[in-house]
């Protein structure tokens, strides 16, 4: 019982003592508190800030990128290759639409004409997720109606997507971008830079459920527009080349082939097909080994046409004349390859003799081996260098390889008469038909290139490529002597299949076996034919080249031969240039016209297209971006005609689904259905002539698809008409 | 007993504080206010009414002579617990929790004044019984019987973290009280496994306190608690400006009530925290130098009650929201949006000053025949 006695006995001063003491505790433990809390203001405020303030202003701003439009890419003549067009991607916020999704998904059902269920599972597979795509690329008058039905927890984006206005046309030469709108083959890629231009930003403050707005505090950056290119391609003739390739290759069940067009006065190439090929508006669908520009990536021994070489450097070198004889051994000669071994050579057709000349246009090896012989190595070789074998053209294409020309150390003892008709050297499509062009331009290799103007989004050139010469490669002297022989190959020669009327062609054939994995593959055959027109003033170069073609046999005088004379005559049928008397017929033939296909597309851009095929435009409301056209894409109609655009804005309904009835009053019958039509009306005529009146009446308010009765009256009575009609004038 | 003045400066700090809380709750309540009413003056109007009501209950408690809560403590604590029950038969539901109690468009939080009434009456019952508090039977239990229904009744609203404060206040008191410390030891060992089961039943519960422990570990498992950190950080030293908070900005829910002071750190930096937490140790200073200075046991033990609630409140609502301690929602005193607890540690304070005027801290200076009792002289020799 002490502890008793202690609460009675405890007198006033051990009570005092003990309250003081458990008082002193409290403060203490209070004290303690403000010590601890000091000490994390100072680590969170002081010490830590930095990493804080970071944080802080990470979940503050957001920076939204501006992009830059690409540029754009121009034939020559200014026809539109390729454009942008702004594409809506949906994404979803599965969290915020929450109970939502089941109306959702039925909206984007309905208006895409999908089934709902795909995209329920879409929204309800990742209930987790923030972020979900529903739909990609959609097109923008579709978008519209989708953003038109306010769906909470939807958010449009806007991707910007390159269109080809003409597919598969010239896509070795264009090439294409990725899905990141970036170049990755053709001029895509070897001007990405040029063409990407630089994205803008704009830095936007966020509060904490997401909402933006811009931010004082940084300057908006605007995006600088990629440059435009201007191609030295000429829309008409790759159209042409692309078409009459396609044939050929068709024609001929070849594995492929490829043709290349060069203006031998200043190296520009004015088209340039392979074929197969990809179509860039859909690169996904197409094997990606198609979309190689093969004119420069790849590597070919070419036969024949390589005795443009062995020509040049015995007419230079003044080694023969083409009227000297030479025994064509009926076909079949041996050469030593090493003192035991023996290589034969043989011909196509058995001759006794031939002159230089005829073995040229008769393309005997014989011939050429044994002029090869004469020439002899160093001679021969730098002459091949000269034409530009073995060396990189320059052109501003990627991927180009330089090809194989072995120096005369490295060559075995047969060497120099198999490189005399085109084997032991490879070469790219390009190298042959620059150094047929060199022929065609008197003597003189030019750099070839396939993009004549960077042009700024301002539409001032920024970088141009102009023709540069090389190197004289030839006198004119021998020049007249390789054109001489060069029509002899088409009059009577191996090409005769090329001759035409109303043209002087000069070209040679080539045909060579292919080479595979160390060996020459049997019935498996190169076949091409290079060559320029009009003789007189060389205005195109042209290679066709068939990959194993094998319906006709196998020789580049009668496999590639006929389309090359197929893209001549059209070719020299659209200008005067080539053969006056034969444009001239051509040209009264086309007035009709078809429609080009300008939806979704800027409505300047879309006017310059149809200025640039002989038709007239009229666009109707206001937008970004061509909604429809009337007549459609693939009519054919009149030169001059009129083509109605309708512009995004306009062509839409309301929200509500309905629309308003435009004013056609005073409009013919055939214009007033053209623009009615274009909003999807049902349209009633009663007479016909003018339109004096309409039912409903202008700006009226209608469902989509209404009826639309017209009243019609013959001109002069709908004057009348409208005469009375408006008696307060007076 | 003679009156003299009342610790002025006491008052002027509490004031302060209030005018203070206008300005921040103002600015950390705009954005929200907006978020839910479109009106962004939707908060902080309300508050002004309850700053202005507080002040009045301030004075009330100022005017009211302390020594009648004495006899008045026991029949209000009576009427609190009758409040608590009626609120938890009756009472408006918030967040799951039934807290409130609402009269016409007025609501009240019985469990705010059943703290105050509670805690007036222990401090009665320690100056009634004096020493014989340290008696099991015949002091120490009545005590706890009431701390216990008091603290039950809301526990069982739910509303854990007020449950949590009665139970500290009350032993805090009790223990200067001179109750014997092996029997607060005892008690504080039965309530271990009743907070175990109490937690148990509840998982929200036990998720925010794994949410806590794990808070500490990676940094950021507590949405609130790490934007409220942000807030700090973002402050620095010097603060970003009145009125320029982005954590308010709809990042920090409860920007204008439990994590105002995060605001406050943000817009004012390093040296507007201080200032506040020195302003709240200010308090404390002053109410035990009244505690110390009281004419009577009574006086004293509510001056320790009242500013120890004061202080106890500050100092874990800014541990609170510097992730000290885990997430509850108690506000800070006088600075939070205002509600019954506002209210009532008004009134407390204006008890506080009471006491004050009956202490010789601020002797009256005396005009010649105008004291009605003139002091000792060798008191005011003292003082001047």
């Amino acid at each position: 019982m002490t502890e008793k006695e202690e609460n009675y006995n405890g007198g006033t001063e051990g009570n005092r003592q003990r309250w003081r003491k458990r008082f002193f505790f409290v403060k203490l433990v209070f004290f303690a508190f403000f010590a601890v809390i000091t000490a994390k203001l100072i680590q969170y405020q002081i010490l830590e800030s930095e990493k804080f303030q970071a944080l802080a202003r990470k979940q503050y701003e957001q920076k939204f990128i501006l992009p830059a439009t690409r540029g754009n890419i121009y034939d020559r003549n200014g026809n539109v290759l390729v454009s942008n067009t702004i594409l809506v991607s949906f994404a979803a916020d599965p969290k915020i639409i929450g109970d939502n999704a089941d109306a959702v998904a039925e909206a984007f059902g309905r208006i895409l004409g999908k089934s709902k269920s795909a995209y329920l599972s879409k929204l309800n597979e990742s209930q987790e997720k923030r972020f979900v795509w529903l739909e990609r690329r959609v097109s923008p008058d579709v978008a519209q109606r989708i953003e038109a039905a306010k769906l909470a927890g939807v958010v449009a984006i806007n991707e910007p997507e390159r269109l080809y206005h003409y597919d598969e046309l010239a896509s070795a030469l264009i090439g294409f971008t990725d899905i990141d709108n970036s170049g990755i083959a053709g001029l895509e890629y070897e001007y990405n830079d040029e063409m990407k231009g630089a994205d803008g930003s704009v830095m936007m403050q966020r509060d904490g459920i997401g909402r933006v707005h811009p931010s004082a505090d940084y300057p908006r950056r605007e995006p600088v527009n990629g440059n435009a290119l201007v191609l030295a391609m000429d829309l008409t003739y790759q159209s042409i080349v692309d078409e009459e390739l396609k044939r050929g290759v068709d024609a001929n069940k070849a594995d492929g082939g490829l043709a290349v067009m060069l203006n031998p006065k200043t190296g520009e190439i004015l088209a340039l097909s392979v074929y197969p090929n990809v179509n860039p508006n859909n690169v996904g669908k197409f094997n990606i080994a198609l979309a190689r520009d093969r004119v420069v990536t790849d590597v070919f021994e070419p036969g024949s046409v390589f005795k443009i070489v062995t020509a040049s450097a015995a007419y230079e070198n003044h080694i023969v004349t083409p009227d000297q004889p030479f025994n064509a051994e009926h076909g079949k000669m041996k050469i030593a390859l090493n003192g035991k071994k023996f290589r034969i050579i043989s011909d196509t057709h058995e001759y006794d003799r031939l002159t230089f000349q005829q073995a040229i246009e008769l393309s005997s090896n014989i011939v050429c081996a044994k002029v090869g012989k004469l020439i002899g190595g160093e001679i021969f070789y730098r002459e091949a260098r000269d034409f530009g074998f073995g060396i990189i053209s320059g052109i501003d294409l990627p991927g180009e390889v330089r090809g194989i020309l072995r120096k005369p150390n490295e060559w075995s003892g047969t060497s120099l008469q198999t490189m005399a008709y085109g084997y032991e050297v490879g070469v790219t499509p390009l190298q042959i038909a620059c150094a047929y062009a060199a022929v065609a331009n008197k003597g003189v290799l030019m750099k070839p290139y396939a993009v004549a103007q960077v042009k700024n989004a301002a539409g001032t050139v920024v970088r141009e490529n102009k023709p540069e010469p090389i190197r004289r490669i030839l006198s004119q002297n021998t020049v007249d002597l390789l054109t001489q022989a060069f029509e002899g190959v088409v009059e009577r020669g191996t090409g005769k299949e090329v001759r035409t009327q109303g043209v002087r062609i000069g070209g040679k054939t080539g045909t060579s076996r292919k080479w595979s994995e160390g060996k020459y593959l049997e019935n498996n055959y190169t076949a091409s034919f290079v060559g320029f027109f009009p003789l007189d003033d060389p205005q195109a170069v042209l290679l066709v080249m068939m990959d194993n073609p094998r319906t006709r046999g196998y020789y580049g005088g009668i496999t590639s031969g006929p389309v090359f004379r197929a893209i001549a005559e059209r070719v020299i049928a659209t200008s005067y240039k080539y053969s006056p008397a034969l444009a001239a017929r051509t040209e009264q033939e086309s007035t009709s016209r078809i429609v080009p296909d300008v939806r979704m597309l800027q409505p300047s851009v879309a006017e310059k297209m149809l200025t640039g095929c002989g038709l007239q435009c009229r666009t109707f409301g206001k937008g970004a971006i061509v909604a429809r056209q009337m007549p459609e894409p693939g009519k054919k109609v009149e030169k001059g005609e009129s083509i109605a655009l309708v512009l995004n804005e306009e062509a839409l309904p309301m929200k509500d689904g309905s629309i308003i009835v435009p004013d056609v009053l005073g409009m013919s019958v055939r214009r007033a259905m053209n623009r009615l039509v274009i909003d999807d009306f049902d349209v009633k005529l009663q007479g016909s002539g003018v339109v004096t009146g309409q039912t409903p009446a202008p700006g009226q308010n209608v469902s989509v698809g209404s009826n639309i009765v017209l009243v019609c009256a013959p001109r002069g009575l709908s004057l009348r008409a409208q005469k009375t009609a408006s008696p307060a004038v007076n | 007993m003679q009156k003299n003045h009342i610790d002025i400066w006491l008052m002027v700090a509490v004031l302060g504080l209030m005018v203070i809380s206008l300005g921040v709750v103002y600015s950390a309540s705009a954005e929200w206010a907006y978020a839910r009413y479109e009106n962004q003056n939707h908060y902080i109007d309300l508050h002004a009414i309850k700053i202005l009501l507080s002040i009045g209950a301030l004075f009330a408690g100022l005017s009211i002579p302390y020594r009648v809560y004495k006899k008045l403590a026991k029949p209000a604590l009576i009427i609190a617990i009758a409040f608590l029950a009626v609120t938890l038969l009756l009472g408006g539901e918030t967040k799951g929790a039934v807290r409130w109690l609402h009269y016409g468009g007025l609501g009240f939080q019985p469990s705010e004044f059943a703290k105050f009434t509670l805690l007036f009456y222990l401090c009665a019952l320690l100056t009634v019984k004096g020493e014989t508090i340290r008696d099991l039977k015949k002091g120490f239990i009545p005590a706890m019987v009431w701390v216990g229904i008091v603290t039950l009744l809301v526990m069982l609203q739910p509303n854990f973290s007020t449950a949590a404060m009665i139970i500290i206040l009350s032993i805090m008191i009790l223990f200067v009280g001179g109750v014997r410390f092996s029997h607060l030891t005892a008690t504080m060992g039965c309530l271990i496994p009743v907070l175990a089961g109490y937690i148990l039943i509840a998982p929200y519960r036990l998720q925010r306190m794994k949410l806590f422990m794990q808070s500490r570990t990676n940094g950021r498992a507590n949405y609130q608690l790490w934007q409220g950190m942000i807030g700090f950080g973002n402050g620095g030293i010097f603060g970003v400006g009145p009125g320029e908070s982005r954590q308010r900005d709809l990042f920090l829910p409860e920007s204008y009530n439990d994590f105002v002071y995060s605001i406050i750190g943000e817009e004012y930096g390093f040296i507007g925290a201080v200032f506040i937490l020195a302003v709240f140790l200010f308090i404390m200073i002053r109410g035990y130098k009244i505690a110390k200075n009281a004419k009577d046991d009574f006086g004293r033990y509510l001056a320790i009650a009242i500013t120890g609630t004061i202080t106890l409140y500050a100092v874990v609502n800014a541990c609170v929201a510097l992730g000290i301690f885990p997430t509850t929602g108690l506000p800070m005193p006088f600075i939070s949006y205002g509600g019954s607890a506002l209210l009532m540690t008004a009134f407390g304070a204006g008890v506080l000053l009471n006491i004050s005027a009956y202490t010789d801290m601020h002797p009256r200076i005396v005009k010649a025949g105008t004291a009605m009792e003139p002091p000792p002289s060798a008191e005011l020799g003292k003082a001047y």
